[in-house]
């Protein structure tokens, strides 16, 4: 869902940028208080595994392919939406400049809409159902799905305000399309979940971890 | 638990495999938003397949226009599926690189101007 630059006009995108940078100062502060030197290989290969998993576009029949986004992955694994908005915005602009994946002028709003609304959702849906059902699994199923689909539909709404597409058939398509994607997404983000607390449980988040292990410790 | 270092050879390795399979093995249907833009510009249904000469009409009037060193993630026709995987190798090993330089550079930083102003 990488908005191209002939999408939106460029003041529309410039106020998505301003939006933006107010989430990328945010996570900019993020990193320098809550990132410690123990966590950065596991941020900087959280960065690589998002990269190289949005450069594979699954089939999703239909004629529509999709990637995943990991912006609810990144969020529940370092316990925090912000987390997401720093390791997607640097990831979108590799992506942007070096390969002209997503737009310049529309970059600030890619990042708003898989940095940030997909790493809040991802975040707070997570911790929402985890409370509500206890298992980390579903809660995180969800939440990734929710992740992929909800910032589709944003990007659906900022296309219909710049005239590219019309409100309901945008809607309809990107929120089909991608509640699809957001399956595969839910099942990847739960066994990158399991494999990253299998390997290493010291630098995971302790709101992933089942309730009895935190009592415990 | 693994050490610092596997944890980031695995991982950069995981990484590219997901990469190289992907130059192989990724649909080249359009992916959602292009398939979106597809719909509304009469190229597709919504649940019909891609016709493979369907392409996406762009409007660039006022628009900003940039071209990437490396656009769809390939190094040129010259190249083929070698271009692909040099260019999502660079890009993974380049994300990489830029957050822990980037967390280097904030923590030198906040190292130089301490938050509560005493030196």
């Amino acid at each position: 869902m990488h908005i191209p630059d002939a999408f939106i006009p460029i003041w529309q995108g410039a106020i998505y940028w301003i939006i933006a940078l107010v989430f990328v100062y945010l996570s900019l502060r993020w990193a320098k208080n809550e990132l410690n030197e123990e966590k950065l290989p596991l941020v900087a290969v959280l960065a690589a595994g998002i990269f190289a998993l949005q450069s594979f576009n699954l089939p999703v029949s239909m004629g529509t392919s999709g990637h995943l986004v990991g912006g609810a992955l990144v969020a529940i694994i370092l316990g925090s939406p912000f987390a997401a908005v720093f390791i997607l915005t640097l990831v979108l602009i590799v992506q942007g400049i070096m390969f002209g994946d997503g737009g310049i002028t529309t970059m600030g709003a890619n990042i708003l809409n898989m940095g940030v609304v997909g790493g809040f959702v991802g975040f707070y849906s997570f911790k929402g159902l985890k409370a509500a059902t206890g298992s980390m699994p579903v809660s995180a199923f969800i939440a990734a799905w929710l992740a992929c689909l909800i910032p589709a539909l944003c990007a659906s709404v900022e296309l219909w305000l710049a005239g590219t597409f019309p409100l309901q058939a945008g809607m309809i398509a990107m929120g089909l399309y991608h509640a699809i994607i957001g399956v595969v997404e839910g099942v990847i983000t739960v066994a990158a979940i399991y494999l990253i607390v299998s390997v290493r449980p010291d630098m995971v988040d302790k709101g992933v971890m089942p309730a009895k292990v935190g009592a415990v410790a | 638990m693994i050490d610092n270092k596997t944890l980031i050879v695995g991982g950069l390795i995981i990484a590219i495999l997901v990469g190289v399979v992907a130059v192989f093995m990724a649909s080249s249907d359009p992916d959602g938003l292009e398939s979106t833009a597809l719909i509304i510009q009469g190229g597709k249904t919504l649940t019909g397949p891609t016709p493979p000469d369907a392409e996406i009409v762009e409007n660039m009037e006022g628009k900003f226009a940039y071209s990437a060193p490396m656009p769809d993630y390939s190094l040129g026709e010259g190249m083929g599926s070698m271009g692909g995987i040099l260019a999502i190798i660079g890009g993974t090993v380049l994300a990489f690189l830029v957050v822990i330089g980037l967390v280097y550079a904030l923590k030198i930083a906040g190292k130089k101007n301490p938050p509560n102003g005493v030196q």
